[in-house]
């Protein structure tokens, strides 16, 4: 009963870490810079253009 | 719906020849070409003739002489970044993005150059970052690229001041997802601790869920919470006791006494800490979304005047930094180009635009002698110009400064929850320290006399405290938005709810800014056709507001305007043309007196009277006048029902501004004010204990509007002013200035309201905790029911604002 419970919670817990470490990952990306942008982006129906296509601000200056 | 001299559909100016008439509907409507006749029957036989009327374009047209703007590349260098040999990039912002089509368009044709690897533009800022092959193309080249499709791009570096809050944004983002994310952990383990609480628990079980708690919950206090604990740690230092000093003594106390718990089998309260944190940091993440945008006003300011001038040198001409100008510098100004620095006329006249200025849409003549100031817009004629002032002294510096410099003035608003935290942190402590030594007195174990001690602290900061504010201003900007009013933030709601002064900008705000025919006066046996197809036809190549309203004039009377012939302008003066019948003059009443025309004396008041004659005999007047917007009385009256003072402050002359204040019963009018006039004044009412929101649309206007407790700008201004000022109404309706200071008035009560209700909370459960029996169930139910109550009167606000105008909405919007 213990056992199961603490297996159940290191679970989840790892489950959690990693849906907050992609979270992380896009903050830094700046996915949530332009949050205006692509509902409008997503109707451009070619191909894509953004192939790792930066944010257009801020980071890329630091380097 | 649009100006007579717009097409229906595209909203451009008619080039004369190519006006097509078509009559839909019953309705008769102009377009510019048969493109745009089709475009709108097919919308209009689809039903969706409401698509005119929703849109909203914020500017019209493109930014003047954008076509052939010419780029230096040793200008631009400065900007790039270089990686390695064949990859670069250049930062920009690009003017004259008014949607999603045009950041498309941008993306795709740029793209497909050769030479740029990639182009991003970002959609709420419109700035862009181009990556590219410095072998293959250039910045110049680049630059050119995108000004032939009809935007103005302008290189930019981003300032530290804004790199610095855009990592401020983020690191907030995750720290409140961190936040977030580990509190719906704790959660979970929570309920398991009260589903133990009730029902009994293995004391194993119950000490293991504990432990996993106290896990995740640290984190949330010292990662997540750490802006607090500093803020409250500066607030410490300078001793002024402030709202992050609540929030770390409740969060602190809570997570200590937890721990504490932890190690002698008691209650643990870890959510406690967690949820305050997290919903606090969700309230701030709000807030700080709105404020993004309006740093870069200044940047926007300074770019007004032109990087590059014609400096005349041996009866040549070099291409300078205006920089590098120095006062005795001869410089040369085409038509359609800006005045790069403050200068003075030396040879020839011109007509200046000095909207940047005065905020008049007028054109005005200067001659030999007059002074010109950085950043206008000379219109008719090259002019050669003596430099007054090195560039950093020049007019729009100066006044980019003053922006600076109020802004950083201004205090960061004191919110009434700090306030009452500045009573209430004082007061918590002291019944802390009085429940602690009560207890000590009485004979009980010193560990008890503490353990209630904290108990005191831990519910003084409640949920709903955290929650009071936040989701009020929450509720009234989302309203507020979606009825185009957009707040720069809570703090700004705060202070328009304050509000007791409101200065309006005439032209622009008050007015159309768009110079129309008032009144067609035509000489005895002339008709009134007669004249408008005379003065059209003189003005109908002209690029003069006044011209485009007699045309506009014309053609709403029907008239097919006769394409023009060698028409000759005297700038400041009026247009003259011989036809065959003879010649045809269209201007000023000295102009046509010069040439002998006997004029009798008509009275027109403030209007501007444009006089026509054909062949030597007067034909009649043209009354110019700039219209007041259909709704400025009503919102006038309904401001000052609100118990508001209202004064015009106006650079224009004072029998103008004087004439529109007796209309919509202003009561007090000041004229002939330049810009820094308008700020000082702004500031004098301050010092004389008024809070002042200024409402204006105009570059002239950006000092007064920073300066203000609140600005205001309305779409249809420039950026500039749209970018410094606090509150945005995007659709050009005054109306909205009246529901803008209804909702934040309304906002403030229900804030009132909550931090009634959550303070209430504190009034029962500060004695109980005092006294040693709180059970934590009655401090679960006390928190869980305060903080209901206060989410639901925040939504209650937003339906009493949907309520209220949607009745009203109606009529006014259309």
């Amino acid at each position: 009963m213990l056992q199961s419970i603490v297996i159940l919670i290191l679970l989840s817990l790892c489950i959690g870490t990693g849906a907050w470490l992609f979270f992380i990952w896009t903050v830094k990306r700046g996915d949530f810079d332009d949050v205006e942008g692509p509902k409008y982006r997503m109707l451009d129906d070619e191909e894509a253009t953004s192939e790792q296509a930066p944010p257009p601000q801020g980071e890329n200056h630091d380097k | 719906m649009s100006a007579p001299d717009t097409c229906v559909h595209c909203a451009l100016p008619i080039p004369p020849a190519d006006l097509v008439i078509d009559t839909i509907n019953g309705e008769q409507l102009h377009f510019c070409c048969r493109g745009c006749q089709g475009v709108y029957r097919i919308i209009s036989g689809a039903g969706l003739q409401n698509f005119y009327r929703q849109r909203e374009w914020v500017e019209q047209g493109v930014p003047v002489g954008v076509f052939d703007t010419k780029f230096e590349e040793n200008l631009l260098d400065g900007h790039v970044t270089t990686h390695d040999e064949s990859s670069a990039e250049i930062s920009l912002i690009i003017e004259g993005i008014r949607c999603a089509s045009c950041v498309w368009l941008l993306e795709k044709l740029l793209s497909k150059e050769p030479g740029i690897a990639s182009i991003r533009v970002n959609y709420g800022t419109h700035r862009a970052l181009v990556r590219f092959n410095p072998q293959q193309t250039s910045p110049a080249r680049i630059f050119t690229s995108i000004a032939r499709l009809g935007y103005l791009p302008h290189p930019f570096t981003a300032g530290i001041a804004q790199q610095a809050a855009l990592r401020e944004q983020r690191s907030l983002l995750i720290r409140f997802g961190t936040a977030a994310f580990l509190s719906m952990q704790l959660m979970g383990f929570s309920l398991a601790l009260y589903g133990g609480y009730f029902h009994g628990i293995d004391a194993g079980i119950r000490q293991m869920i504990q432990y996993f708690a106290a896990a995740v919950a640290t984190p949330v206090v010292f990662y997540s919470g750490w802006p607090f604990l500093t803020g409250a740690w500066r607030s410490l230092k300078n001793r002024a006791p402030s709202m992050d000093m609540l929030i770390t003594l409740g969060v602190l106390s809570a997570y200590c006494y937890s721990i504490y718990a932890l190690c002698t089998d008691g209650e643990v309260y870890f959510d406690t800490a967690a949820m305050i944190i997290t919903l606090i940091l969700l309230g701030r993440l709000f807030e700080g979304t709105a404020r993004n945008r309006s740093t870069s006003g200044i940047d926007k300011l300074l770019r007004l005047a032109p990087d590059s001038a014609n400096r005349i040198e041996q009866e040549q001409i070099y291409t300078v930094a205006s920089a590098s100008l120095i006062p005795g510098d001869l410089i040369l100004v085409r038509p359609g180009e800006l005045i790069p620095v403050d200068c003075r006329i030396q040879d020839g006249e011109t007509e200046l635009d000095e909207s940047t200025v005065t905020g008049e849409p007028m054109p005005v003549l200067r001659k030999p002698g007059d002074p010109v100031s950085a950043g206008t817009l000379n219109l008719s004629a090259s002019v050669k110009l003596r430099v007054e002032r090195v560039a950093a002294e020049s007019f729009v510096a100066r006044m980019a400064r003053i922006v600076e410099e109020a802004q950083n003035r201004k205090a960061p608003i004191q919110s009434l929850a700090d306030k009452l935290a500045t009573l209430f942190v004082p007061v918590v402590t002291l019944v802390a320290a009085g429940t602690w030594l009560f207890w000590l007195t009485r004979d009980v174990p010193h560990a008890e006399a503490l353990l209630n001690a904290v108990a005191v602290l831990i519910v003084a900061c409640p949920c709903a405290l955290g929650l009071a504010t936040p989701t009020a201003i929450l509720v009234a900007s989302g309203n507020a938005a979606a009825r185009g009013i957009l707040f720069r933030g809570g703090d700004i709601l705060e202070m328009t709810a304050r509000i007791d002064l409101v200065a309006f900008d005439k032209t622009g705000t008050l007015t159309l800014g768009k110079p129309t025919v008032a009144k067609v006066l035509p000489a005895p046996g002339q008709s009134e056709e007669g004249l408008l197809r005379l003065a059209s036809r003189v003005e109908s190549g002209s690029n003069h507001p006044i011209a485009k309203a007699i045309v506009a004039r014309a053609k709403a009377a029907g008239i097919v305007i006769e394409a023009a012939e060698s028409v000759e302008t005297v700038p400041g003066r009026g247009a003259r043309m011989v036809g065959k019948t003879g010649e045809i003059l269209v201007g000023s009443r000295p102009f046509l007196a010069d040439k002998g025309i006997e004029i009798p004396a008509v009275s027109s008041g403030v209007l501007t009277e444009v006089y026509v004659s054909l062949a030597g005999s007067w034909c009649g007047v043209l009354l110019i006048q700039d219209p007041l917007r259909r709704e400025a009385g009503e919102a006038v009256s309904c401001l000052q029902q609100m118990g508001l003072q209202t004064v015009l402050l106006s650079g224009d002359r004072l029998a103008t501004a004087a004439e529109v204040t007796t209309r919509l019963a202003i009561s007090d009018v000041l004229a002939e004010l330049s810009p820094a006039d308008k700020a000082a004044w702004v500031i004098d009412q301050q010092h004389s204990g008024h809070r002042v929101l200024m409402v204006g649309d105009g570059i002239n206007d950006t000092p007064a509007l920073s300066s203000a407790d609140v600005g205001c700008a309305m779409a249809g201004g420039t950026d500039i002013a749209l970018e410094t000022s606090d509150l945005v109404l995007t659709r050009p309706n005054l109306h909205r200035l009246y529901e803008a200071v209804f909702i934040a008035r309304k906002t403030m009560l229900v804030i009132k309201q909550n931090l009634f209700w959550a303070f209430a909370y504190n009034l029962v459960t500060i004695p109980m905790a005092a006294s040693g029996n709180l059970a934590p169930v009655w401090a679960a139910v006390a928190m869980a029911s305060s903080s209901l109550l206060v989410v639901n009167n925040s939504l209650r606000l937003g339906r009493l604002i949907r309520r209220t105008f949607s009745v009203a909405k109606q009529p006014a919007s259309n």
